[in-house]
């Protein structure tokens, strides 16, 4: 039964990490940009979610559509000054982009800190569990799971059925060909990154509830995040989903055999197994 | 395509003769700013610690250790392109080596620091080979992750205090401390000074420049980044030794401090990555900067630092030394010019015997290459023999570039044998059959287009010759193909035409025994195929023994080749002299479609 319980927590943990490595994935998958500021958009959008529910008494899961547009505006500003002009530099592009959002993640870092402070914060909000036989569910845990999986379906379907959603996929595949249907690449990139940045605000609205963090946390959820991604395949929007529960599971498991500090260290260590064995990902054979 | 119309003999020796007099002078008076500007340093340095407070001091030696610090990154993720977001690990190896050291053992501290360097030179020969398999993306974040779970590690290490950190023994040297970060700083920068003048440092580059391109030319890459790695990280290990001793005191957040990564990335973005003066122009400017506007601010130093890598990224990306490039100052010299091109002779020429005298240079038997359920290259069977010159046509999808990837490796052959000499080199890595002297040319050539013609060619010849040879080697094929008058330029300068020249000079400096041509022709005016074809005519003086190549300009090869291979769908549907190929009707067929 004890093996059960880590199991759900695991794979409830795991949900919760599918939106976060899917908006990093998005970006990745269209721009070819690991953006090291990801972490950093997911911890400013959990602190306002904690300062808003604290000081306001704003229930965290309204903050989420607030926390969405802020990070779509935010992203959309950003993404013509200072990702924008990179592209088209080739081979390039990609280490220049890194540099160029590793600097805005320090950016963004310290300006979380100097308006929330460094403290670590945990936003208490349904903090009971529901029981089914002798298995306990953190409450919290399954509706930020739940929302993060409802919200990662209407990022499907709105990539599989609509006309923007089909032309981000078709930039994503080969920026040539979507050029040659006439679609606005640039248009795309543009939208691709502002909806990378608002998912992952949404996300960190949502991982306030069940993760405690600090402004300082956000380059551990960056490279929690580019784990994931890393395991389900750079660009694979299927594998992601099936790595972040992979994920959860092995913290959960790690982390009850080893206790919490090897459990944090899990996703570095992970990350460098993969360069070792898989660094194609999970999903291609080797 | 008309800066390429003059004949190429022609514009020997006509610009360089008054570009190199100007040059010498040039050089003169670098030499004098730079005797002047190094007696300035080392004033400056000797008067820090006899009239300066302790203070200035501390904070000298501090800038030091980010000039060194500088450095070391610069070297890896500089000249050899591997972006490293944790170079702070070797840093903290070297802190906790030499405060286990100091504190356990009656080694003297300076000789702890330096048992720190070794460490993380060890460390870095360890993981140096698994970190640096993957590029780009996995390595930045392969090492920010190494610098956590360091953290991570000493932190749970009662023995050196855990994360609360441990005492050194208190000694008052900043002084001693101050001249050691002198001295490493001096020897930080005469490495990579000497380091961007040799060839080790070429091949370093080259890896940045286009790694693939670069193991094709015979660069032992792995090799070569792995060593560059090892030093990179003996400096900040050094660093961080001199630093806890600094100190007195040492914690695994100081030690692996993820800050000291951002501010060395800024310094050397800032003063001008890859070269040899950014590192130390851009942590002293920047330094100063911070220290009369910001000692107060330090949150908002690191957001403005932050600002700063963007800007620099986005506005200048070659830093301040790209300014002072512009004015012809602290600009790199090519690896190993010389001030003039020699005119060197021919190497012996290897001598041609008849063909059919013994094993066929290059010989397919039953090759077939199949991509899961498409078959590309069906039994195709030929053999090349010495002195011949082989070409395929083909339409486009006939096979003709899978052919030419199964014979250098680049694609695995399903079934069926590869000869070279006689010997099977089926199974052998591109590098490998590179070795034995299997050379290609690519579609789009891959040049390695910040450096200059000198060292694309230079590069090629350099592996497996002694360095005065390489030299002469080089100055005669670049003579020889005719690229002397452009010889200093970066090969991003040239015309497309002339890229493929030297693309294909890159190719015969490494005087291969078997040189496969992909489509050199494609796409070249009339005066640049001649001036290939002339090229081609001259490959037995290069040391070829044969060649195979696939061109769609028919008419250009027709009378070079010895034999004609077609192929159709896969298929060797014809293969003999080029006459009789060409008149052959299922070729006609193939090419021109059935004859109504």
């Amino acid at each position: 039964m004890v093996a059960l319980q880590i199991l759900v927590n695991g794979v409830l943990l795991g949900g919760t990490y599918v939106l976060m490595a899917q908006s990093l994935n998005l970006i990745f998958g269209v721009m070819k940009v690991v953006n090291l500021a990801h972490g950093s958009f997911i911890v400013m959008a959990g602190l306002f979610t904690f300062w808003a529910a604290t000081h306001l008494g704003l229930n965290p899961l309204l903050s989420i559509p607030i926390v969405f547009i802020a990070g779509l505006v935010i992203g959309g500003i950003l993404q013509p000054l200072i990702i924008e002009p990179l592209m088209g530099q080739g081979r390039r592009a990609e280490l220049l982009s890194l540099m160029v959002t590793f600097g805005l993640d320090y950016v963004l870092v310290q300006i979380a800190l100097q308006i929330f402070g460094s403290d670590y914060v945990s936003l208490p909000f349904m903090q009971t569990t529901w029981h089914l036989g002798s298995l306990t569910f953190s409450k919290a845990l399954v509706v930020a799971g739940l929302f993060a999986a409802l919200i990662t379906a209407l990022l499907y379907a709105g990539l599989n059925h609509t006309f923007i959603g089909k032309s981000l996929l078709a930039a994503a595949q080969s920026t040539t060909g979507a050029l040659s249907c006439g679609i606005n690449v640039r248009r795309i990139r543009l939208m691709a990154f502002a909806l990378g940045v608002g998912l992952a605000s949404a996300a960190g609205a949502l991982l306030i509830i069940v993760l405690p963090m600090s402004a300082e946390s956000a380059d551990n959820l960056t490279i929690l995040a580019f784990v994931i991604v890393a395991l389900g395949g750079l660009g694979e929007y299927k594998g992601v989903i099936v790595a972040a529960l992979l994920l959860g599971v092995s913290q959960s498991v790690v982390g009850y055999f080893f206790g919490g500090d090897i459990e944090n260290v899990l996703p570095f260590v992970l990350l460098i197994a993969i360069m070792l064995f898989r660094p194609q990902g999970l999903q291609r054979p080797a | 395509m008309a800066s390429r119309t003059e004949p190429s003999k022609a514009a020997i020796g006509i610009a360089p003769t008054h570009a190199i007099g100007a040059e010498r002078r040039d050089g003169r008076m670098t030499w004098f700013k730079g005797g002047l500007f190094f007696a300035l340093l080392a004033i400056v340095a000797v008067c820090i610690p006899l009239f300066g407070s302790a203070y200035s001091i501390q904070l000298a030696t501090d800038t030091l250790g980010f000039v060194i610090l500088a450095y070391g990154w610069n070297l890896i993720s500089g000249y050899t392109g591997y972006i490293s977001f944790g170079q702070v690990s070797f840093f903290g190896i070297g802190a906790y080596a030499t405060t286990i050291l100091v504190q356990h053992s009656l080694v003297p501290w300076y000789v702890a620091v330096f048992i720190g360097g070794v460490a993380a030179a060890i460390l870095a020969a360890i993981l140096g080979p698994i970190l640096l398999r993957l590029r780009g993306i996995l390595f930045a974040l392969g090492m920010l992750g190494l610098a956590r779970i360091l953290t991570v590690i000493f932190s749970d290490w009662d023995y050196v205090g855990g994360a609360a950190g441990t005492m050194l023994p208190a000694q008052l040297t900043p002084d001693i401390v101050y001249t050691l970060m002198v001295l490493t700083a001096v020897a930080a920068f005469a490495a990579t000074f000497y380091f961007e003048r040799s060839g080790f440092g070429l091949d370093a580059m080259s890896v940045r420049e286009d790694e693939d391109a670069a193991t094709a030319l015979g660069v032992p890459t792995n090799r070569i980044k792995v060593t560059v790695f090892v030093v990179s990280a003996v400096f900040p290990a050094i660093v961080g030794g001199l630093t806890a001793w600094n100190r007195s005191y040492i914690d695994p957040a100081s030690a692996f401090d993820p800050t000291l990564d951002l501010q060395t990335i800024v310094f050397v973005l800032f003063g001008g990555i890859g070269t040899a003066w950014g590192p130390f122009i851009g942590s002293v400017v920047l330094m100063a900067i911070a220290e009369i506007f910001l000692v107060h601010l330090p949150a908002i130093k690191l957001a403005l630092y932050g600002a700063v890598v963007i800007g620099t990224v986005l506005l200048f990306p070659g830093g301040l030394v790209s300014f002072a490039n512009r004015l012809g100052l602290l600009k790199r010299k090519p690896v190993l010019a010389p001030a003039d091109l020699p005119h060197s002779s021919a190497p012996a020429a290897p001598e041609i015997q008849t063909p059919g005298e013994e094993k066929p240079v290059l010989e397919a038997r039953n090759l077939t290459v199949r991509f899961g359920g498409l078959i590309a290259l069906d039994d195709v069977s030929f053999q090349l023999h010495r002195g011949e010159t082989l070409c395929i046509i083909g339409a486009n999808g006939a096979g003709k570039t899978t052919l030419f990837n199964a014979v250098t490796g680049s694609v695995p052959a399903s079934e069926g044998d590869i000869l070279f000499h006689g010997r099977s080199i089926t199974r052998l890595a591109v590098e490998q059959r590179v070795r034995l002297g299997v050379a290609r040319t690519f579609q789009i050539p891959r040049l390695l287009l910040d450096l200059t013609v000198w060292e694309n060619v230079l590069l090629a010849t350099r592996h497996g010759r002694q360095s005065h040879r390489a030299v002469e080697h080089t100055a005669w094929v670049i003579r020889t193909v005719g690229l002397d008058s452009v010889w200093l330029d970066p090969a991003s300068r040239l015309s497309p035409g002339r890229q493929r020249e030297l693309e294909l000079a890159r190719v015969l400096a490494m005087q291969p025994d078997l040189v496969l041509l992909d489509e050199v022709m494609a796409g070249m005016t009339k005066e640049e195929q001649e001036t290939v074809r002339h090229i081609m005519r001259r490959l037995p003086e290069f040391g070829v023994h044969g060649v195979v190549c696939v061109e769609h300009v028919i008419a250009a090869v027709a009378d070079l080749s010895d034999r004609m291979l077609v192929l159709d769908f896969g298929r060797k549907i014809a293969h003999g002299l080029p006459d009789g190929v060409l008149q052959d009707p299922a070729v006609v067929r193939a090419y021109l479609g059935e004859v109504q």
